[in-house]
C-alpha cells in the first residue's frame, strides 16, 4: 500500500494536512504523538529520552539501545498499517521514518514564519517577539532531534519530494495536488517495495523483540532482513546476551532464517554490482577478518529515473515477485547464471560473505549519490567505507571522475576513512610495500638505539648543557627527534602487528 | 642539570623501562588515559628521579599522543576546536609545574635522593590526593549506576551548568556540545598543572570532557589525545630547556608502549563500558596505594619524621611490589580479555563452516527449542 510521510516545521500546518488528506485519500492516519503515546505504555521511555537529547545530556549505552527501540517501534506500526490500507504518517522526523524505502511520498509542510508567528501568539496568548523566540527554540529542538536519530540535517532539501508552503498554497489546494502526485507512477507500490516493507515490519519486529526480552535488552546488536532472511550482528561484549537470540526470535512470523554474526565493527562497501569472485571481495573478507568487522552490502542504484535502469528495475520487481513463495537468499533451489545477474550478484555476495561468518546486512540505494551520502552519514558503527565499482554505464574516463567525486562527497559526510577499493590492498593489507617499510622502519628503529646506548653519556651531556644557546639547541633536537622516533617505533609495531594478522 | 642526575642503564633497567612502558601502554590503549601513573612512579622505584622521571614521561607522551592522535582523527573522534581552547590555559599549567618543580630543586647540592625528596614528596602527595579523587569517585558512581538502568556516567555536573550558562557559551562541534569558556579555561589549567607536575593529564582530561562538558567517550579521549600532544610537546620544550629529559628513558618507553597501546585499544572493543571503567579506577587505587607507601620514605629524608634509614628498603619495596601488583594486574586482565574474545571469533568462524547453511528452523530443531 502507498505510504505518505508528513514532516513540519513547528506551527507548520502538518497535521491539519496530513488529516485531510487521507480523509479524501480514505488512508488511516498515524500521528507521531499517538505512536509515541503507545511506546510509553508498552515501557519505552520517549520522555527520558526526549530531554537528554534536547538538554545535550550524554546518551548512555542504556539510552541509545531505548533509542534503537522506540525507532524500530515506530517503524513496525506503521508497516503493520500499511499491509491493512495506505498511510498518512505525520510527525517531527516524519521524512526519515522509513529510511530506505522506495516509493514513500515525502512532504515537508511549512508557513512563512510570520503566519506561525501569529499561530503561536493566538494559541498560546505570547506577544511577537515571545513567539518568535519560542518557534525558533521549538525548531531547533526539533533539529537537534532529528540530528540524533538518523544524523541528518533536518532541512536537508534532498530528503523531501516536495514542500507544501501554506501562506502560498491553501490546504485544500495543497491536498488536492498531493492527490494527483500519489497517482504518478514513481510513488506507486510496487513488488519491490513491498517486499522491502516485510522486511523493514520483519527487521524492526526482531529488534523490538530483542531490546524487550529481559535476557537479550542490553544486547546491541544491528538487525536487518533481506528477504525474510534475517542477518544479526552484535559485539564481542554481547556473546553470553546473543546466545539467547534465536531462542527470543522464535516468535517472529515470517522469517526464513537468522544468521548471527560477532563483529566488532563494520565495514561499507558500496557497488553498482557485486562479484565474490572478485579481487575486492577477498580483500574485503580478508580485513573483515582481521578487524573482527561485518561486511554491509550497499548497492547503489544511481539513476533511478533513466529509462533503461527502471526497465531493468521492473524486470528484476517481476523476478523477485516470482519467487517471492519459495526464493531467498538462503534458498536449496538452483537458479539460472541470468537469475544471478538480474540480482546484480547481491546474494551469491553475501551468501559467502555468511559462508565466512562476516554477512552485514544488504542495502539498495536509488536516487543516486545524495542519498547515498545521507545514508552514509546517519549510519552508525562503521568503520571503513569502500567504493568499488559505480557508475557503471559511464565511459571510462567520466567513471574515474565521478567515483574520485563520489569518494570526495562521502569523506565529507563520514566521520570514518572513505577509499577506493583499488587502494584496499595497498592500505590494508600485507603487501610487498609493507614488507619493505617494515623492514626499513626496523633499520631506522635499530640504528637509533645504537647510536643513542653507544653514546649515552655524550649524548645527555649535549643534553643538558649550561649555556643558554646550547639549551635552545638541545630544546630543538629533542621537539624534532622525539616525534620522529614515535613515528618509526609506532609505525613499526603497527607492521609487525598488521603482519601478524592482530590489528 | 648535570650526568649525576641521570641513572646508570643496565640490561635488566632498560627491561624493566620497556616493561614499564607497555604495561603503561596497555592502560593507555584500554582506559584512554596516558599511563603515566603507572610509568612515572615505575620509573621513580628503578631509582630515576621523581623530577627527571616525569620530564622522560612527558616527553615520551609528546611522540605517542601524536601517533594517537592522528589515528584518532582518521575516526572522526578529535574535537580539534575543545582542545585549542583548553590548550591555552593548560600551557600556562604547565609553565607553572616546571616553575613550581624548579624551585624546588634549587638550592640542592650532590648527587642524593635526599637531594630530590622535597620533590619527590611534592609529586607523591600531589598524586595521591588527585588519583584518589578520581578514582573513589568512578567507584562511587560505577556503585550507583549499578542500581539504576541507566548505567552511564553521572550528568549532575553537566546538568548544573548548562543550567547556568555562564557566557560566553562556545559550541564544540564534534563533540556536539556547548560548554562556557570559563569553565574549559580552567578545566585546562587543571589539566596543565597536573601534567606538568606528574605528568598526569589524561586522567583529569578524559574524566573532565565527559563529566563536566558532557562529551562522549570516544570524543573525550580522541580530543584528549590531541590535547595531550601540545601539553607534551610544551613540556618536554620546558624540561628539555631545564635539562632534565633523559632521552634513553623516552626511547625505552616508546619501544613498550607503542607496542602495548595497540592491545589495549583491542580490548576496548571486546569489554563492556562499565568493566572498563571499573579496572581503571580499580588500577588507580592500587597505584595510589603504591605512591602512598613510598611517602614515609620522603619524609624520613627531609627530617619529618624520625624513622630508621633502614627501614626506606623496605618501604621503597613495598611501593615498587604495589605498583607492579597494580600494572601487572590490570595488564593480564586486559591481556585475557584481549585474547578471549581472539580465541572466542576464531571458534565462531571456525563454526560458521559447519553450521552453513542451516535455516533458522533447522538451528532451533538442532538445539530441540
Amino acid at each position: 500500500m502507498q505510504i505518505i510521510c508528513i514532516s513540519c516545521h513547528s506551527y507548520g500546518y502538518g497535521k491539519e494536512l496530513a488529516e485531510k488528506l487521507a480523509s479524501e485519500l480514505g488512508y488511516d492516519h498515524i500521528a507521531r504523538e499517538d505512536l509515541a503515546d503507545q511506546a510509553t505504555e508498552r515501557g519505552i521511555p520517549v520522555g527520558k529520552l526526549e530531554t537528554a537529547i534536547l538538554k545535550h545530556q550524554l546518551i548512555t549505552e542504556e539510552l541509545s539501545i531505548e533509542i534503537e527501540r522506540f525507532k524500530a517501534f515506530i517503524t513496525a506500526e506503521i508497516c503493520k498499517r500499511t499491509k491493512k490500507s495506505g498511510v498518512v504518517y505525520h510527525g517531527r522526523m516524519g521524512h526519515m521514518v522509513l529510511q530506505g524505502l522506495p516509493n514513500v511520498i515525502r512532504i515537508r509542510a511549512t508557513s512563512d514564519e510570520k503566519e506561525r508567528i501569529n499561530r503561536v501568539m493566538q494559541r498560546m496568548n505570547l506577544n511577537s517577539k515571545q513567539a518568535k523566540n519560542y518557534i525558533e527554540q521549538v525548531d531547533e529542538d526539533r533539529c537537534r532531534y532529528t540530528k540524533f536519530f538518523y544524523n541528518v540535517d533536518c532541512n536537508e532539501p534532498t530528503l523531501f519530494d516536495l514542500v507544501a508552503n501554506s501562506t502560498n498554497l491553501s490546504i485544500e489546494n495543497s491536498v488536492t495536488a498531493l492527490i494527483n502526485l500519489t497517482k504518478l507512477p514513481e510513488f506507486q507500490p510496487t513488488p519491490e517495495s513491498n517486499k522491502k516493507i516485510e522486511d523493514l515490519l520483519l527487521q524492526s519486529q526482531c529488534r523490538l523483540a530483542i531490546a524487550e526480552d529481559a535476557r537479550t535488552r542490553v544486547a546491541k546488536v544491528d538487525v536487518r532482513a533481506y528477504q525474510g532472511n534475517v542477518s544479526l550482528t552484535y559485539l564481542p561484549a554481547f556473546v553470553k546476551q546473543a546466545e539467547f537470540i534465536p531462542q527470543v526470535l522464535k516468535k517472529i512470523e515470517n522469517m526464513r532464517s537468522l544468521v548471527c554474526t560477532m563483529a566488532a565493527t563494520n565495514i561499507l562497501c558500496i557497488q553498482e554490482r557485486f562479484n565474490p569472485d572478485a579481487d575486492t571481495f577477498n580483500y574485503l573478507v580478508e580485513i573483515a577478518g582481521k578487524w573482527n568487522a561485518s561486511v554491509e552490502l550497499v548497492r547503489l542504484v544511481h539513476q533511478m529515473r533513466d529509462d533503461k535502469v527502471l526497465q531493468k528495475e521492473e524486470i528484476d520487481q517481476a523476478k523477485f515477485s516470482d519467487r517471492e513463495k519459495n526464493g531467498g537468499i538462503l534458498d536449496d533451489t538452483s537458479e539460472t547464471e541470468e537469475d544471478e545477474k538480474d540480482k546484480y550478484g547481491v546474494p551469491e555476495t553475501i551468501n559467502r560473505l555468511i559462508q565466512v561468518g562476516r554477512a552485514g546486512a544488504v542495502n539498495t540505494i536509488y536516487g543516486g549519490v545524495q542519498p547515498l551520502a545521507n545514508m552514509v552519514k546517519s549510519s552508525k558503527g562503521n568503520c571503513l567505507v569502500v567504493v568499488g565499482d559505480v557508475f557503471l554505464s559511464s565511459g571510462s574516463a567520466s567513471q574515474k571522475r565521478m567515483k574520485r567525486d563520489l569518494i570526495s562527497l562521502l569523506s565529507d559526510q563520514s566521520r570514518v576513512p572513505v577509499i577506493s577499493s583499488d587502494d584496499l590492498k595497498e592500505q590494508y593489507l600485507f603487501g610487498p610495500k609493507q614488507r619493505i617499510k617494515t623492514l626499513v622502519f626496523a633499520l631506522i628503529s635499530v640504528l637509533l638505539f645504537y647510536f643513542v646506548f653507544t653514546n649515552q653519556e655524550l649524548i645527555l651531556k649535549f643534553l643538558t648543557p649550561s649555556d643558554t644557546e646550547f639549551k635552545i639547541l638541545a630544546v630543538l633536537i629533542i621537539a624534532f627527534s622525539v616525534p620522529l622516533a614515535a613515528y618509526v617505533i609506532g609505525n613499526l609495531w603497527h607492521n609487525i602487528l598488521k603482519l601478524v594478522k592482530l590489528e | 642539570m648535570g650526568l649525576e642526575y641521570f641513572i646508570d642503564i643496565s640490561w635488566s633497567t632498560a627491561a624493566q623501562v620497556v616493561m614499564l612502558g607497555f604495561i603503561g601502554g596497555i592502560l593507555s590503549g584500554f582506559i584512554g588515559s596516558g599511563g603515566a601513573f603507572f610509568m612515572t612512579p615505575g620509573m621513580m622505584n628503578l631509582g630515576v628521579l621523581g623530577p627527571v622521571a616525569v620530564a622522560s614521561n612527558i616527553t615520551h607522551k609528546f611522540g605517542k599522543a601524536m601517533v594517537g592522535s592522528k589515528r584518532h582523527s582518521e575516526l572522526g573522534n578529535v574535537d580539534k576546536k575543545l582542545s585549542i581552547f583548553m590548550l591555552i590555559t593548560a600551557a600556562l599549567g604547565i609553565r607553572l609545574a616546571v616553575m613550581v618543580m624548579k624551585f624546588m630543586f634549587e638550592g640542592k647540592e650532590g648527587h642524593s635522593a635526599a637531594t630530590s625528596a622535597g620533590a619527590d614528596l611534592y609529586i607523591s602527595l600531589v598524586f595521591v590526593i588527585v588519583l584518589t579523587i578520581v578514582s573513589i569517585s568512578m567507584l562511587r558512581d560505577i556503585n550507583k549506576s549499578r542500581k539504576k538502568l541507566d548505567k552511564g556516567p553521572s550528568r549532575k555536573i553537566v546538568e548544573f551548568l548548562s543550567k547556568h550558562k555562564l557566557p560566553p557559551l562556545i559550541y564544540f562541534p564534534v563533540a556536539d556540545i556547548s560548554v562556557s569558556l570559563w569553565v574549559v579555561l580552567i578545566v585546562g589549567l587543571a589539566c596543565g598543572y597536573l601534567a606538568g607536575t606528574i605528568g598526569v593529564g589524561g586522567f583529569i582530561g578524559v574524566p573532565a570532557m565527559i563529566y563536566v562538558f558532557g562529551a562522549s567517550a570516544s570524543v573525550a579521549a580522541g580530543s584528549e589525545l590531541y590535547l595531550a600532544m601540545y601539553m607534551g610537546a610544551f613540556g618536554a620544550i620546558n624540561y628539555a630547556f631545564e635539562g632534565l629529559v633523559d632521552i634513553r628513558l623516552t626511547l625505552l618507553l616508546f619501544i613498550g608502549s607503542l607496542f602495548g597501546i595497540y592491545i589495549g585499544a583491542y580490548g576496548t572493543k571486546v569489554v563492556k563500558e562499565v568493566s572498563i571503567r571499573l579496572v581503571t579506577a580499580i588500577i588507580i587505587l592500587l597505584c595510589v596505594v603504591s605512591r602512598f607507601i613510598a611517602i614515609p620514605v620522603y619524609l624520613q629524608q627531609l627530617g619529618i619524621v624520625d624513622m630508621d634509614p633502614a627501614n626506606n628498603v623496605y618501604f621503597n619495596f613495598a611501593s615498587k611490589a604495589m605498583l607492579y601488583l597494580s600494572g601487572i594486574s590490570g595488564g593480564l586482565l586486559i591481556l585475557f580479555y584481549v585474547f578471549k574474545a581472539y580465541f572466542h571469533r576464531r571458534k565462531i568462524q571456525a563454526s560458521f563452516s559447519a553450521e552453513y547453511p542451516l535455516t533458522l528452523k533447522e538451528k532451533l530443531a538442532e538445539e530441540n527449542l
